[in-house]
């Protein structure tokens, strides 16, 4: 229960809906106790002959009555208990979505984007849970349950109630003990399907192995036994399952054979009436929710306290970059200056950058070439700010950039990233991201930079058209273009292009660097790229290895050096020949 | 979610139907749950009306003999014991039943998985593929399980109900009748109204899970381009969505279910009541009577409560067996041998006649391919990506049909070939070796049993793999966890060596692996390549020209075209693109083109 205490402070912020709705819900409970009473007291008319027709229609109206603000009050309390649980799944998922977007590359790097997702669905599903049937179920278990007992014991007979309340207790217990039983099993049997489910993707995966060695007839059987070894596990889980309900109806019929056995002897003895035993039979009956809920409320309860606490534990992960005190708000112009002794992943990891130092003039072209692994994507994230290096520093206009806030230092970046992420919405949607104000003239002007603006006009709909997986299929190039798009548009003092024209044809990554080359006068470009003929034209041209900067000029110059930059210029121009089928290009 | 999955729009109607049909084999297990639900509802509507014994028989006139009494008092108990012990009996019976239909259901989908064509795994992603065999069919389950019981269950309970009123007072019974036309009306009305609010409920939902995922995706792409407080705002705004239609689902539930029956509830005893007392005004009544009715009426509700509530998975079950059904219906097959001949693979003369293919039915990726491999003989393919090789292979192992030309296995069409001769003649290695779970052995062995333990060790053996799995803790019957990761590539494409030799084949197509693997393992691979192919015709796709300096004939494709042909030494002394490759292989860098 120490969740409602952790969970108090929302309980506080909507106090007067969940008072509302707990007073509701309790006239919802006392508005049940009024037919067993009427029905007591009609039947007992009836057998002593003394009923009237005034007497019936006012009984009657009194339970009509009872009916209908019972309807009423029901509904209100779900609304105020119900609707208060969704208030509070809406306001963890949008503390979610905003603590996410706070986070930086190293936390999505260490988990998986499932996971995340997990806790912003499952998770808050078991608090909502909580906080709305937990709350029904504390309340209605307790007050309920207090309300019958009370007007079984002061309109009838508390000696009766004692008696008749015998078996109950077993039920309660009986309840909670299936419920952990029926978790166990319940746990084999997911696993056992999730083994199915295992064994279906790697049928899926291997579906060439299976058809090159006619496996097709043993892998039916082998699913066909596995699917049977998930029937047999949920047949387990079935057996405790169908427990439950005829526990319950035994045990009810119990307490109404020991209700009927003394009530008759009451009866006998005048303590009680006919009528009072009928209306008594009848609270027994209201009796039974009761107990369940209180059974169902751990389990709740339980479930809603860990993902509560999964919660509260990924909100409480801090910001791994934030600005400074007093950080600059104008927006960096100037020379790039890198400075950087060595950065590294973590305190204990080996270095991935050593010795970077260079410096571009506003308005030039800066060239990064290297291998896979060579820190090209990370020099390049260290100006983003999606990680801080410690031991360096990078300057722009001779300012460090860590003295901007991160918001203007940004604004004077155009990025487009490796793996060319486009959202689903309209194609003018995606590349007017950065700056959603942007008039149809900017973007289409963008997209003629980024030499897209024809492909876009051969879609269905144009610049209208949804990207993603319900709308048009792009290629790789398209979707790349479209990514450059989007950072010109910001018009940036940098742009970064970090190895994103990889899937463009020679010829129109030719006419793109040249778009860039004519329309960006007095702003930078930072280029990376395995592909030599895209850098070949920068004014600066690093080549890194193992993080360290190996070779550093023009092209004209490294190619005189003749080290990997040269031979790399020549096997690349050697392997377009022969993609080019021998024609010489 | 997005279903790109092309599916065949079934009615809700036919759906049923073919859902029941899955019954038919059950039809006797069905029936004796069925007879058991029967005997524990009599038990249980039966309880009452020994109330009313008791009560106007003995209580009343007070009088109280004792064997009677007590006979009637254990039978009470007995009534109850009954009650809970049939009531077991037919839950379970009635869950078992449901779970072997899905199983067959599942079996159903799976088998017909195995024997769609590979054209159909190319467009259809894996992982709808495998929702549909395991998630559509759990929820389908749920169908089964639940629902279909549950209504069962509580409509033969009203009907034991009713019996029993009438059995007491058959024209109150009848007055009592008018009960179920408002509650049909009542489920009637919700279920209209739910079924509109409950998809715009999910729609929202999966919305709201769709930009969260996308979001977390792109979030480097947003925070570098300063966007988070505008997404923020946009989620948010999905987010009261969602939260408005929730509400409107709650506010719908507080309408019509528990509350709406609840009140029906008390009109009910309202209607019991003013009958009695009216007849009370002038007849005597039997309090006995009244007591049974009042506790029938008491009980008639928790059923009606529970069928309500199914009403909403009902439709969850329906959309996810159109699904099943759709991937049921598929009709991109494998191709598989066509009439009934008894051909034989003996010597392995594989001849391309005019062969011309093409995936999507618009761009040609194969134009016109001619070549003949001599038993015995390798045959080499070469070219960039997206030359064709693939192709070729894929049309050989009748992955695909062939549309034009054909194919010919010692002069055979390839297409008359059973798919047992073709699978056991036909030995095929691919570039990535797919490694199962399991053990060493059962992924040599695969799944076929005239395989003893002696011809995996000697295939072991023969490509060298056995060095390795002797180097295992427990050898042969090493266990491997899924893909095989805990092995190196090298090693896996050993295995995978191993695998293809245990069927000792006639005809071998190698997908050489482009993979780097240690020097140690990339000699036991040449060595093991080189001894296969002896005595086998073999095609081979070559990244590495190298490997294939003996081979007897050598293919160059170009967009789906063999643009050059010939031994190594031949196409050497061509000096074309053959030849510029073999340079850029060699790290020769200088060349003038």
């Amino acid at each position: 229960m120490k969740l409602f205490l952790d969970m108090f402070w929302y309980f506080k912020q909507e106090k007067w809906r969940y008072i509302f709705g707990i007073i509701l819900l309790m006239c919802s409970s006392l508005m049940s106790m009024v037919p067993p009473y009427v029905v007591g007291i009609i039947v007992d008319a009836i057998r002593t002959h003394t009923l009237t027709s005034a007497a019936l229609i006012k009984w009657m109206s009194l339970l009509v009555a009872s009916g209908l603000a019972a309807y009423g009050f029901g509904y209100g309390w779900r609304m105020y208990i119900f609707g208060s649980s969704m208030h509070l799944a809406k306001l963890l998922r949008d503390r979610l979505y905003k603590h996410f977007t706070t986070m930086t590359a190293g936390f999505f790097g260490r988990r998986r984007i499932g996971d995340l997702m997990a806790h912003a669905t499952n998770d808050i599903r078991a608090v909502q849970e909580a906080a709305g049937d937990g709350i029904l179920m504390l309340v209605d278990s307790l007050t309920m349950g207090a309300m019958v007992i009370v007007s079984m014991s002061v309109i009838i007979d508390w000696r009766l109630t004692i008696i008749a309340l015998l078996p109950m207790p077993i039920m309660a217990w009986a309840v909670n003990y299936y419920g952990s039983l029926l978790h166990k099993n319940f746990h084999k049997a997911q696993a056992a399907f999730s083994e199915l489910n295992d064994r279906v993707q790697e049928n899926i995966s291997g579906v060439r192995v299976i058809k090159a060695f006619g496996q097709e007839d043993a892998e039916k059987e082998n699913f066909r036994q596995q699917s049977e070894d998930v029937v047999n596990k949920n047949i387990k889980v079935a057996k405790i399952d169908a427990l439950f309900d005829p526990t319950i109806t035994f045990i009810v019929g119990l307490s109404y054979f020991l209700t009927l056995l003394f009530g008759a002897i009451f009866v006998v003895h005048h303590s009680i009436t006919i009528g009072e035993l009928t209306s008594f039979t009848l609270y027994l009956g209201q009796l039974v929710w009761p107990m369940l809920a209180f059974g169902i409320l751990f389990n709740i309860v339980e479930r809603g306290r860990a993902s509560y606490d999964r919660i509260q534990a990924l909100l409480k992960i801090k910001p791994e970059i934030t600005d400074q005190p007093e950080a600059l708000e104008a927006i960096p112009t100037g020379d790039v200056h890198y400075a950087i002794h060595t950065f590294s992943y973590g305190e204990s990891n080996a270095s991935v950058l050593e010795a970077i130092d260079f410096t571009i003039k506003q308005g030039e072209t800066i060239g990064i070439v290297g291998k896979t692994g060579s820190g090209k994507s990370t020099l390049i994230k260290l100006l983003l700010r999606e990680m801080d290096c410690h031991d360096g520093d990078i300057l722009i206009g001779g300012t460090s950039i860590y003295r901007y806030t991160m918001h203007s230092l940004r604004s004077a970046i155009g990025y487009v990233p490796q793996d060319h992420f486009l959202f689903s919405a309209s194609v003018a949607e995606n590349i007017a991201f950065a700056k959603p104000e942007a008039s149809r003239e900017e973007i289409i002007r963008a997209a003629r930079l980024a030499h897209i603006h024809e492909d876009i006009l051969n879609f269905k709909e144009g610049y209208e058209t949804v990207v993603g997986e319900r709308g048009v299929t792009m290629s790789g190039g398209q979707k790349q273009r479209i990514s450059i798009a989007r950072a010109l548009l910001m018009n940036p003092e940098i742009l970064i292009l970090d190895d994103s024209l990889s899937a463009v044809d020679a010829r129109t990554e030719e006419a793109i660097l040249h778009s860039l080359r004519h329309n960006r006068e007095n702003k930078t470009t930072f280029i990376t790229a395995h592909r030599l003929s895209a850098i070949q034209h920068a004014d600066l041209i690093i080549v890194l290895e193992d993080g360290k900067i190996v070779e550093r000029g023009t092209h004209a110059t490294l190619m005189t050096d003749d080290k990997w930059y040269a031979t790399m210029y020549r096997r690349q121009q050697l392997e377009s020949f022969v993609a080019q089928g021998g024609m010489s290009s | 979610m997005n279903e790109n999955y092309p599916r065949e729009n079934l009615t809700r109607k036919h759906v049923l139907r073919r859902l029941l049909r899955y019954t038919a084999p059950h039809k006797k297990q069905l029936l004796f749950a069925f007879i058991i639900l029967i005997l524990a509802t009599g038990a249980d509507v039966l309880g009452p009306i020994v109330a009313k014994i008791f009560i106007d028989d003995f209580l009343t006139p007070r009088r109280f003999d004792g064997q009677p009494l007590t006979l009637l008092a254990v039978s009470f108990v007995c009534l109850y014991v009954f009650t809970a012990l049939f009531h077991y009996l037919q839950l379970i019976n009635f869950q078992k039943v449901a779970l072997k239909i899905i199983q067959q259901l599942r079996v159903d989908v799976f088998n017909k998985v195995q024997h769609l064509g590979l054209s159909f795994f190319d467009k259809t992603p894996g992982g709808s593929l495998i929702s549909r065999i395991t998630n559509d069919t759990e929820a389908i389950k749920e169908l089964f399980v639940t629902v279909l019981s549950t209504i069962v269950q509580s409509t033969v309970f009203l009907i034991g109900i009713f019996i029993g009123m009438f059995a007491l007072n058959v024209k109150l019974a009848a007055y009592c009748l008018i009960i179920l036309p408002v509650l049909f009306v009542l489920m009637y009305l919700y279920r209209r109204v739910s079924s509109v609010i409950f998809r715009v409920t999910r729609e929202k939902l999966s919305q709201l899970n769709a930009r969260l995922n996308e979001s977390l995706q792109g979030m480097a792409i947003i925070q570098a381009m300063r966007q988070e407080k505008r997404l923020r705002k946009e989620f948010d705004h999905i987010n009261t969505e969602h939260r408005d239609a929730s509400l409107k689902n709650i506010k719908l539930n507080s309408l019509l279910l528990r509350p709406a029956v609840q009140l029906i509830y008390v009109l009910g005893i309202v209607l019991v009541l003013s009958y009695f007392g009216i007849q009370s005004f002038h007849l005597s009544v039997s309090i006995g009577v009244i007591f049974a009715f009042v506790n029938y009426l008491d009980r008639f509700f928790e059923p009606v409560n529970s069928m309500m509530q199914q009403l909403m998975n009902f439709q969850q079950a329906t959309v996810s067996a159109e699904r099943v059904f759709g991937l049921l219906d598929e009709t991109e097959l494998a191709p598989t041998q066509e009439g009934q001949s008894a051909h034989r693979i003996s010597a392995g003369n594989i001849e391309f006649k005019n062969v011309s293919f093409s995936y999507d039915g618009k761009t040609e990726v194969l134009k016109n391919i001619n070549f003949t491999a001599r038993p015995g003989e390798t045959v080499a393919l070469v070219g960039h990506t997206g030359s064709g090789k693939s192709s070729i292979i894929n049309l050989l192992m009748r992955f695909y049909p062939i549309e034009k030309g054909d194919i010919l296995i010692d002069g055979k069409s390839l297409k008359t070939f059973s798919d047992q001769e073709l699978r056991a003649k036909v030995g095929l290695v691919l570039q990535d070796p797919f490694i199962f779970a399991g053990d060493v052995k059962s992924n040599i062995r695969l799944n076929n049993a005239s395989i003893s333990d002696e011809a995996i060790k000697t295939s072991a053996q023969f490509v060298q793999a056995d060095r390795f799995i002797a180097k295992l803790p427990k050898g042969y019957d090493e266990p491997i966890g899924e893909r095989g990761s805990t092995f190196s590539s090298g090693q896996r494409q050993l295995l995978s060596f191993a695998r293809t030799m245990a069927i000792d084949p006639k005809i071998l197509v190698l997908d050489e692996a482009t993979a780097n693997v240690d020097t140690e393992t990339e000699e036991a691979i040449q060595t093991a390549l080189e001894k296969m192919r002896k005595g086998r015709t073999t095609i081979a796709i070559a990244h590495r020209l190298s490997t294939i300096q003996d081979a007897d004939q050598i293919l160059v494709l170009h967009h789906g075209e063999i643009v050059e042909r010939g031994n190594h030494q031949e196409l050497l002394s061509q000096k074309g693109l053959y030849h510029k490759m073999y340079l850029l292989q060699q790290g020769e860098a200088e060349v003038t083109a």
